[in-house]
């Protein structure tokens, strides 16, 4: 038997056992239920639990999200609200000023002596 | 104390003393100030204050109440609707606004607004126009109209003064107590001088 036979005969030896351990098997009556039973009992259990950790997840960041914000906002707010009671502080305590002077003006003109009579026209 | 402020509420105390004698109706909506554009245009400082209602009780909220000036400040706001200052200093003399102080003379002859005082210096080129507003024997509204070689001012005061709260800050935080000319011991501070033509 020459080199290449005996290579022939091996190839056709591995061949026969690959065909037989591939063979197809009939998995039996019950095995499409089983995966299907299976399917319904488990998968959906899985995608429940994966979704709500996740909106769980977003749901956390989403609050504490709107927590930072609003807390950002109400400084803001307070921050605006501070600024304008200052100004408007500052505004009225101006206009007390001005109408003061204005005022104390107004007195000082009504009180203010008349004019002493000219010394030349006195007659001394 | 001799600060503004404390003048400023001495002779408003006068002023609402006086208006308090004038039972006249009047109304007590705010004057609507002309925008003063030529004269703003050329000064050199400029006051431009309005405080409505809401402003002026959040500037009283931020007074010191610690500090007599402010605290007498903030009482003689409580009982105001508004204050409106326009004033206007100058480098140099500028132009009487004549049209404009005749648009506010218009409204301040309206009825119930009265000339508490008119003064004419020639000499100094200085007026001094005070009028006010009063309702059944409360001063409701104050207008103020000086004119300067280098100045201009008005003011308007809108709301009840409450002559109570002025009469007891009399004798303190610096305001003096003045008698009264015709003797009356009320505690009211004194009338102005009559107005000069």
């Amino acid at each position: 038997m020459s080199h290449q036979d005996m290579n022939r005969d091996d190839d056709l030896g591995l061949e026969q056992r690959l065909r037989a351990a591939l063979r197809p098997v009939d998995p039996g009556a019950g095995f499409a239920g089983g995966v299907m039973a299976r399917i319904a009992t488990e998968r959906p259990g899985n995608v429940r639990t994966f979704r709500a950790r996740a909106a769980a997840s977003w749901g956390g960041f989403a609050l504490a999200a709107s927590v930072v914000v609003a807390l950002l906002l109400a400084h803001q707010q307070q921050m605006r609200r501070t600024e304008q009671g200052l100004e408007a502080r500052r505004q009225l305590i101006e206009a007390l000023r001005v109408t003061g002077d204005k005022l104390d003006l107004a007195s000082r003109m009504v009180n203010a002596p008349p004019p002493a009579p000219n010394s030349s026209d006195s007659g001394a | 104390m001799n600060s503004p402020i404390s003048k400023c509420i001495v002779t408003l105390a006068a002023l609402a003393a006086l208006g308090a004698r004038l039972a006249v109706a009047a109304p007590a909506a705010p004057l609507k100030l002309p925008e003063f554009e030529a004269l703003a245009a050329k000064a050199s400082e400029s006051v431009n204050v309005s405080l409505d209602a809401s402003l002026l009780g959040l500037a009283a909220s931020f007074l010191d109440p610690g500090d007599p000036e402010e605290a007498g400040a903030k009482q003689l706001i409580a009982g105001l609707k508004g204050i409106y200052v326009r004033s206007y200093t100058f480098d140099k003399a500028v132009p009487y606004p004549a049209a404009e102080v005749e648009a506010l003379r218009r409204q301040l002859a309206a009825p119930g607004w009265q000339s508490l005082v008119k003064v004419r210096k020639e000499k100094d080129h200085t007026n001094a126009d005070i009028y006010i507003s009063v309702d059944q024997g409360k001063a409701n509204g104050l207008a103020i109209i000086v004119s300067e070689p280098r100045e201009f001012t008005v003011v308007n005061i809108v709301g009840a003064i409450d002559l109570e709260k002025l009469r007891r800050l009399e004798g303190r935080f610096g305001v003096p107590k003045v008698p009264l000319p015709d003797g009356d011991s009320s505690g009211a501070a004194p009338a102005p001088a009559p107005a000069r033509p």
